[in-house]
């Protein structure tokens, strides 16, 4: 009676966040045109930013090639979405109110998501511990609530709240790929294939995502290592008459053992991404139809993406680089700087392939420091998502550390700009350190999430360890 | 920060050097941080020792290369302006526009385009969600009355040899209903050199000349200039105000000529700030510069050097700048550079190469001039209407000629008019031999005398060192809390399977987030605080102490409201966990927020965070619970209590303000409202000081007497 009652509080306590977060963003959106945010390079990249999806929806409108020029590098889909919305101006409102108010509902249904992705993972990891007989463990993680604490991580970080305020269009983006990650901890086929084929078409980087899902849908969602879960059935094989307990636990957890990897939902996947993919080339092909094709999109979109046309200073680190490079070694250092993603894909799945999910988070971590027009809509996502491995992580070396370091951040990165784009008295030396610093704290996290989980992993073998010559003596 | 966690991981492993390092750092953090305070002040005491001999770092501008050509003819035609001006004024009935359309006649008689800007004064406001964008058009004007407007005369030149689209600038601010005689000289001046300029030959860049109409202050007259020249108003505004005010004015020529719309030049490369103040005293001609604009921007250091070389190398003028004078007279600074000097000879005497001593009486000036430096710097007021200038990335001086000329001797005004005309016309060749904008020398310096700087990667190094102690000690606070946890060693000895007790570690390195928790609250309350000055405004018939009063009362309301709404979950959460170490990671947490609050002001304006950090620093590291002090009852413990109380009260702003304002100035006569319109003068100005005080000083205070006080 009393931990429903205290459930239900929890809820509403939720709730209320939840609604406050809202109430904040409406409340900034109302004064966007003074905050002035939507100029601000760490948000509006090339690739998100409203004002260039504005003006090719122009450009659509009088019957030009919304890509004409260098303004426009999106998707024709969203173009379709979002261009009526922004070409509509209520009176006495703030400019782009209805995409605003759009980027709000994505934010809060990608929270949702979260949230629900969260439970899921919950109770897969409690279910594991039940079966490893580390049920103290298990009640613990009961109290906190992954998915509620990374929703609300997601809801209010700051970096959420301006990417979606500052007209990017980074939250559609971050929506898709919550679906599909969702759609895969749920092994909902079609949904996560359709998240995946979205979040892949609208910003590209998520292409890696499909070995974390396919795992996903293969194993489940994340649990400590095969192995173990390999030992204890030996072990109680071993010594079944003696125990009657475990013999009925086995029984109920055997057919949820997440070991053996299922190949129907892979096969559904594969499936309905393959079905997705052509629906979306065909709706692309009839919307470009007549202004060169699906190959011209391709050009104007991922090739902008991956050949860094443009140069104007970024959080990321590349723009500095390939502002220096001498044009015929171009070539060379973009293969290298996206190889640089390519390389760790591999090395990671392998170590990390027990825990898709977390496998899912650190490859969004990776790219979103080294793709090529990062802005902290990127960083909102994996924040909100650290947030779900909240059991797991909890001693994470150099938490506090990072936090100074994004506060820190963040807030200089503002001021370098200042100083040298409008005093004068900087230069690009100064912005590009603090991007490096930025890069810096990237790379700090990923490391140290990855060694805690690694850890944690471990701790959980020696508790089993111990267990089980506990019952064996 | 969290170096110091690898600590409790496997000791017996050999660690990364890096980790090592850090160890060692963190358990040194004591002695560590006495030594870099002491030596963060000692080189801000060592600076003047340190600066260097500013030398012309760009090439082109050639400086003195060719000779004058001013001569007596351009100054025989300047006397007769500043004959007619006077003599305007001393017509009592002379209406105010009469002696800008004198100005106009004479400007168009040598040829130049003259056209006419009117502006209405606006007051300033603060905008701070303005502060990191551009100078905007949409500005609030508001509480225009049509009546009291000012007129800008402007006069361009165009070169002969340019393209039209560089231009250097000479302003000459004056006040149009009551010209005074240095005001007329000042005129006079600018005149002799715009009328040879339509002469010569070798100009590549247009000259303006702005009369500015100081009527309503120097500052406003230039800048609302400026706001027309850089951010035309196409539609709406411009017409709406000249329809609003229309009717008021006779049909003359200067409103023709306003018609006739707002001319433009090229991007400015320099401008020029010429007045002349009449300082009786003085024996010789002097010539003053100032340099700082708004947030402590300053103009490339090329363009000081251009003057100071050509006023004293050509003219024969005596530079100065702005000093501290109370510091003159300073017994311990004179002994100080007595002690430095003696050193330099000490030294030389051991090895003939090294030189660093200078005399003791340079030392005090130096420091005196390097005070008010860093002064008007962190004040972040412009001390002149070429602030104005500097918002639009244009490097501008003012140039405050002061004489001893009085109207009747002919001779002396003749030779004062040829001296500075020369002085400018070399100054404007100089810049005229610009192929790029200033950019070869620096922007970030201090002066300590004319023809002396230190550059930002000297000054640079006091102010490291003295910040250098704050996250070691914040390091070394959170490690202590971290590991000192009574549960966590017991956890090691007994057997490490309960997983009750693995709880407790797993939380342990989240904790942090409590006290972080209350320091955002605390940093949101700054925020509260700099918001209320602009309700309190709104009061009619307010005292300065009136609205001080108010402003105290509303700021601890707000606090305790704050306190109520978001920092009553603290205790409650706190209350089953032991607290004895809360109170370190509180301290921990505060210092790390100072830390980034110094560093980014140090970016933003590095006076402000200079001062601050002699401030701040001491009070953050010797922040101690009292309650804790008071019981062990040792000398060296009550010592620190007293230290701690004493920092506290320094750190305050109001008593920081008001105890060096009685230092400097005398204690008598002061008075709580002085704070309140000194915060008044740099809020109007938009100063980041005032954003810093608010969101950075206040609330580390704020969490230092937290500590002091807290209940452990």
């Amino acid at each position: 009676m009393e931990g429903k009652e205290q459930s239900k509080k929890k809820e509403s306590w939720y709730w209320n966040w939840l609604i406050g977060s809202v109430a904040l963003r409406v409340i900034l959106v109302y004064f966007s045109n003074n905050l002035n945010l939507a100029s601000r390079p760490e948000i509006s990249t090339p690739l998100t930013s409203l004002r260039r999806l504005a003006e090719g929806y122009w450009l659509k409108q009088s019957s030009m090639s919304p890509y004409a020029g260098s303004m426009y590098h999106g998707s024709p889909l969203l173009l379709s979405l979002l261009g009526p919305l922004t070409a509509k101006r209520i009176e006495g409102q703030p400019d782009h109110i209805l995409c605003s108010l759009v980027f709000v509902i994505a934010d809060v249904v990608s929270a949702m998501f979260i949230r629900a992705t969260g439970r899921n993972l919950q109770i897969a990891y409690s279910q594991s511990l039940k079966f490893l007989d580390l049920v103290k463990l298990s009640e613990k993680s009961d109290i906190l609530p992954s998915g509620d604490i990374a929703a609300l991580v997601y809801l209010w970080n700051p970096f959420t709240i301006v990417a979606c305020v500052g007209l990017s269009t980074s939250p559609v983006e971050n929506l898709a790929i919550i679906l599909s990650l969702y759609g895969a901890c749920r092994r909902i086929a079609p949904l996560a294939a359709f998240g995946w084929v979205m979040a892949t078409h609208l910003s590209l980087y998520p292409v890696i995502l499909i070995i974390p899902m396919i795992l996903l849908l293969g194993y489940g969602p994340d649990t400590p290592p095969r192995k173990l879960f390999l030992q204890k059935k030996y072990v109680e094989v071993g010594d079944t008459p003696s125990n009657d307990r475990c013999l009925q636990e086995e029984a109920v957890d055997q057919p949820e053992l997440p070991y053996v990897f299922s190949w129907r939902p892979v096969i559904h996947f594969l499936f309905w991404t393959s079905l997705w993919l052509v629906y979306v080339l065909v709706l692309c092909g009839v919307s470009v139809k007549q202004y060169g094709g699906l190959w011209e999109l391709f050009k104007r979109t991922y090739g902008f993406m991956l050949t860094v046309q443009d140069l104007s200073p970024n959080m990321g680190v590349l723009w500095y680089f390939f502002a220096e490079v001498f044009d015929f070694f171009r070539n060379f250092f973009l293969i290298v700087f996206h190889g640089n993603i390519l390389f760790m894909i591999l090395p990671l799945a392998i170590r990390l392939k027990h825990r898709p999910f977390f496998l899912a988070f650190v490859y969004i971590v990776i790219s979103s420091m080294l793709k090529s027009y990062p802005s902290v809509g990127d960083s909102a996502l994996y924040l909100g998502l650290l947030g779900l491995f909240v059991n797991e992580l909890a001693d994470m070396k150099f938490s506090f550390f990072l936090f100074c370091g994004y506060i820190g951040v963040s807030l200089l990165s503002p001021v370098m700009h200042n100083l040298w784009i409008w005093r004068g008295t900087g230069n690009a030396n100064f912005y590009f350190a603090t991007a490096m610093a930025y890069a810096c704290l990237q790379i700090i996290l990923v490391v140290e999430s990855v060694s805690a989980m690694l850890n944690h992993d471990r701790k959980l073998r020696k508790l089993s360890a111990t267990k089980v010559l506990d019952g064996k003596t | 920060m969290g170096d110091s966690e690898s600590e409790s991981e496997a000791p017996k492993v050999k660690l990364r050097p890096i980790v090592r390092l850090g160890m060692f750092l963190i358990s040194h953090s004591h002695l560590l941080s006495v030594v870099c305070c002491t030596a963060g002040v000692l080189t801000l005491l060592l600076l003047p020792l340190l600066a260097k001999n500013t030398y012309i770092s760009e090439n082109a501008l050639m400086p003195g290369s060719a000779n004058p050509m001013l001569s007596s003819q351009e100054v025989s035609e300047a006397n007769g302006l500043v004959k007619d001006l006077t003599n305007l004024d001393l017509k009592p009935m002379a209406s105010g526009i009469e002696s800008q359309r004198l100005i106009a006649q004479y400007m168009s008689n040598l040829g130049a385009e003259v056209s006419f800007q009117k502006f209405y004064p606006q007051s300033n406001q603060f905008h701070p969600l303005h502060f990191f964008s551009s100078p905007d058009s949409a500005t609030i004007r508001e509480n225009i009355s049509c009546s009291s407007f000012g007129l800008n005369t402007v006069g361009i030149i165009r070169a002969p040899r340019g393209d039209g689209k560089e231009a250097i600038v000479l302003v000459t601010p004056y006040n149009s209903e009551k010209i005074g005689l240095g005001e007329a000289l000042s005129l006079g001046i600018a005149y002799s050199v715009f009328s040879l300029l339509t002469r010569v030959t070798w100009l590549a860049k247009d000259i303006i000349w702005v009369v500015a109409d100081s009527k309503y202050g120097e500052y406003a007259a230039v800048d609302a200039w400026l706001r027309d020249y850089y951010i035309p108003v196409f539609s709406g505004l411009g017409t709406q105000y000249a329809e609003m005010c229309h009717g008021l004015e006779e049909n003359t020529i200067t409103e023709r000529n306003m018609r006739d719309g707002f001319k433009r030049a090229g991007t400015m490369a320099a401008a020029l700030v010429i007045k002349v103040v009449d300082r009786s005293e003085q024996f010789e001609d002097s010539l003053s510069i100032y340099a700082e604009a708004s947030n402590g921007q300053m103009p490339n250091l090329d363009l000081i050097n251009i003057v100071n070389y050509l006023a004293v190398h050509r003219q024969g003028l005596r530079i100065k700048v702005e000093k501290m004078w109370s510091l003159l007279n300073c017994k311990w600074l004179m002994i100080l550079g007595e002690i430095l000097e003696s050193l330099g000879h000490l030294a030389k005497s051991l090895n003939p190469q090294w030189k660093f001593g200078i005399p003791a009486a340079d030392y005090v000036e130096g420091t005196a001039t390097l005070a008010s430096s860093l002064y008007y710097q962190a004040l972040g007021i412009p001390t002149g209407p070429h602030g104005a200038f500097r918002d639009y990335q244009v490097d501008a001086i003012t140039l405050e000629i002061s004489s001893r000329v009085s109207s009747n001797n002919k001779g002396r005004q003749n030779d004062f008019l040829l001296r500075g005309g020369r002085l400018i016309e070399g100054v404007i060749r100089s810049v005229n031999n610009l192929l790029e904008k200033f950019h070869q020398s620096f922007f970030l310096y201090l002066l300590t005398s004319p023809s002396k700087f230190l550059s930002v990667g000297v000054y640079m190094i006091a102010f490291a060192l003295l910040v250098a102690s704050l996250p070691m000690v914040a390091a070394s606070l959170y490690a202590h809390a971290n590991n000192l946890d009574p549960s966590f060693e017991k956890n090691k000895s007994n057997h490490p399977a309960s997983a009750a007790n693995e709880l407790g570690i797993t939380l342990r390195s989240w904790k942090w987030l409590y006290a972080a928790k209350k320091v955002l609250v605390v940093h949101l309350w700054g925020a509260v605080v700099l918001l209320l000055p602009y309700f309190i405004c709104q009061i009619p018939n307010c005292t300065p102490t009136t609205s001080f009063v108010v402003w105290v009362l509303l700021s601890i309301f707000s606090l305790l409201i704050l306190f109520w709404i978001l920092g009553s979950p603290f205790y409650y959460v706190n209350a089953s966990q032991p607290q004895q170490r809360e109170w370190a990671l509180l301290k921990s947490v505060t210092i790390s927020a100072a830390f980034i609050g110094l560093c980014l002001m140090s970016v933003i304006n590095f006076a402000t965070a200079e001062i601050g950090a002699l401030l701040m620093v001491p009070m953050c590291l010797m922040a101690h619970p009292l309650k804790l002090d008071v019981k062990s009852r040792k000398l060296r413990k009550f010592s620190r209590v007293a230290c701690n109380l004493a920092l506290g009260f320094i750190g305050f702003p109001p008593t920081a303000f008001l105890v060096f304002k009685g230092v400097f100035e005398g204690f008598d006569g002061i008075s709580v409202s002085d704070f309140w319109n000194w915060l008044e003068s740099i809020w109007a100005w938009s100063s980041a000081t005032y954003l810093y005080i608010g969101m950075i000083h206040l609330p580390c205070w704020i969490l230092c007497i937290h500590v002091i006080l807290h209940p452990c």
